[in-house]
């Protein structure tokens, strides 16, 4: 209890190292989960109650990659992934331009049921979708699934393009037409310029959404569109945790590329806004 | 060829019910500066929009020197543009922004450049060219917008509350050098404001806007010393008002009866005896006499009842006659107390009698 007080009173002086070891010990019991699934897939011989594995391996990378396919998973959920961004990005900018740009009766109400699909249940809503799809004959096609995420993806993508859309300013463009700029030069010079930032942080939303979804891509794969949520869950059932590990940390890799992407390009907050103003 | 760069054919635009513009004819010559004067909600951004081309009127026809545009849409009409808000394009730079009208009509890189260098010494913003709109004072984006507005050489130049986002002093600052750009260039401009103060420092001439009609036209001293309606004086200044009749018109003079007063002022054209009429007079024109000075024309008692001071003025509130009230603004070197006896004179020629309230 002492040693505990001692603590934060060197916390409230200042103690830089004190604060350190706080933020380190707050971000290991974060990361513990995904560290100790990392070092599951690289460890040999780990049972029982041992706390570090006594052999070190890529072993499990090799099977992920040959019996689990991991190479053709992951092209299934990046086609899938860039079909629901194209679609999802689209309908955003139509939308978002609707509402953030034009004053229409029932826009709360419009708004409040394009989220709607979010507040259901997701189990309930993939029951719906895969209910329609195997009538459309949709199930287990790229185009399926990635419609299926879609759902999930445009939403988001309204909201941020909306709100991007909202930020521009009317009389910027105006400007532009008295520049002596038409339509489109107005739109390539002025307004993709401006939203651009809206429309990477759309896409990224999209693709994170798309990349992790799991109940819709359960209820609407096939043999030929699984995707890596569905082959490590499926590795799980077969009861091979080592492989199972290796998969979800491939898993993790694209995520963390586009994190680091994110970080190096462009302050996050300043992408959901777009330019706000002078 | 005609003198008229901007000419206004009986537009009209509604809202719905509201008649944002009614019937406005107004023709801005070519060289002139004009101002568009009015309360907010008066018409005079709807009349600039019919300009630009963003609102298209209900009826009537927009002329820019000679050519009906009415139907031409916005960038097709070779307008410069000031906006209240600046409006630049905040993902370019100085250079960009005011280079941008050229961009777009194709001129060469290295013309471009010249006349870019060009426009932003005019505005001496000579260092600033690689700045972004936001690293940039609100007076130095609005210098932006006015060498971007400027920088192609348009037939007309268009101003709407260029200066309203700036504080007191910039703005100020601003209003001259607006004028003496515009005077250099000898360009024809429309200069949209509320700001009585910046109409009357500005313009050749002002328009003065009332609910979608015209009150008056005409230059700053015209409007400000002759207003031809209550709506007028009021709106360019400090005004006192009183109601009387004509007692008796006598060549250049008439004596108008207010209460048991008899004031003598300049005849009005068309006005005779036994006609109602609003005399108007500024606070500052009203000279305020020593209880023991000589009388003479247009001298009354009067008493004061209130006093302010304003630093290099005195606000009196006074009464004479028959309990009417009149407001009087002298220099701080009289002063008198609530309640002292005083004499005032009303400059004859200041009094100024119109017939419409």
């Amino acid at each position: 209890m002492r040693l505990l007080r001692a603590y934060l009173r060197g916390l409230w002086d200042g103690k830089l190292l004190l604060g350190y070891t706080l933020l380190a010990s707050l971000s290991l019991l974060i990361l513990a989960p995904f560290l100790m699934i990392a070092l599951r897939s690289v460890g040999k011989g780990w049972f029982g109650r041992l706390w570090l594995p006594p052999e070190l391996t890529l072993e499990w990378y090799r099977w992920a990659v040959e019996v689990g396919n991991i190479p053709e998973v992951m092209k299934n959920t990046l086609i899938i992934g860039v079909i629901a961004v194209a679609v999802s990005t689209v309908i955003g900018i139509f939308a978002g331009w609707a509402f953030g740009r034009r004053q229409m009766p029932g826009k709360e109400v419009l708004m409040a049921l394009i989220l709607l699909p979010r507040m259901i249940p997701p189990i309930t809503y993939a029951l719906g979708v895969a209910k329609i799809f195997y009538t459309l004959d949709l199930v287990d096609t790229y185009l399926g699934v990635a419609l299926a995420h879609v759902s999930v993806c445009a939403p988001y993508a309204i909201l941020v393009l909306s709100a991007t859309f909202e930020g521009l300013d009317e009389r910027v463009l105006e400007a532009a037409g008295v520049c002596g700029a038409n339509t489109l030069k107005r739109f390539f010079y002025v307004v993709l310029p401006l939203i651009m930032p809206g429309i990477l942080a759309s896409m990224i939303f999209s693709f994170t959404h798309s990349y992790n979804e799991f109940t819709l891509t359960l209820l609407t794969y096939g043999p030929h569109t699984v995707t890596l949520p569905i082959r490590t869950y499926l590795a799980v059932g077969d009861g091979y945790w080592e492989i199972t590990s290796a998969m979800a940390v491939i898993m993790v890799l694209p995520s963390l590329a586009i994190l680091a992407m994110i970080q190096r390009r462009a302050e996050p907050e300043k992408l959901v806004g777009g330019f706000k103003g002078v | 060829m005609t003198d008229a760069m901007i000419e206004f054919r009986d537009v009209t635009k509604r809202y719905g019910p509201l008649l944002a513009n009614d019937h406005l004819s107004l023709t801005i010559r070519r060289g002139e500066l004009m101002t568009l004067l009015g309360p907010s909600g008066c018409g005079k951004t709807t009349a600039l929009r019919c300009l630009t081309g963003y609102v298209r009127p209900d009826e009537g026809r927009v002329f820019i020197d000679g050519a009906d545009v009415t139907d031409l849409p916005t960038h097709q009409r070779e307008l410069g543009m000031v906006f209240q808000n600046f409006a630049l394009f905040p993902h370019m730079t100085v250079q960009d922004n005011v280079g941008f009208p050229l961009m777009i009509r194709n001129l060469s890189r290295a013309e471009r450049d010249a006349r870019v260098a060009q426009a932003l010494r005019l505005v001496r913003l000579e260092g600033y060219a690689a700045h972004y709109p936001r690293q940039l004072s609100g007076g130095q984006q609005q210098r932006v917008g006015l060498a971007r507005a400027l920088v192609y050489r348009p037939k007309v130049l268009l101003l709407d509350e260029p200066l309203s986002n700036l504080d007191a002093k910039l703005r100020e600052e601003m209003r001259f050098e607006i004028k003496e750009v515009v005077t250099r260039l000898g360009i024809t401009a429309l200069y949209v404001t509320h700001d009585q103060g910046e109409a009357l420092a500005l313009s050749d001439r002002v328009a003065i806007m009332n609910r979608g009609r015209l009150e008056q036209v005409g230059t700053p001293e015209e409007i400000y010393e002759h207003p031809q309606s209550r709506f007028v004086a009021e709106f360019i200044g400090l005004s006192n008002f009183l109601e009387g009749s004509v007692l008796a018109v006598d060549g250049e003079t008439m004596r108008v009866g207010i209460g048991e007063l008899g004031v003598t002022v300049p005849a009005l054209p068309n006005v005779g005896a036994g006609q109602r009429v609003l005399l108007f007079l500024r606070p500052s024109e009203v000279e305020l006499l020593r209880p023991g000075d000589p009388g003479g024309t247009n001298v009354f008692e009067a008493r004061v009842e209130k006093t302010t001071y304003l630093g290099d003025t005195i606000d009196y509130r006074l009464v004479f006659g028959q309990d009417l009230p009149l407001r009087v603004q002298t220099d701080a070197q009289r002063r008198f107390a609530p309640g002292a006896e005083v004499r005032i004179r009303l400059p004859r020629i200041r009094c100024w009698a119109m017939t419409s309230g």
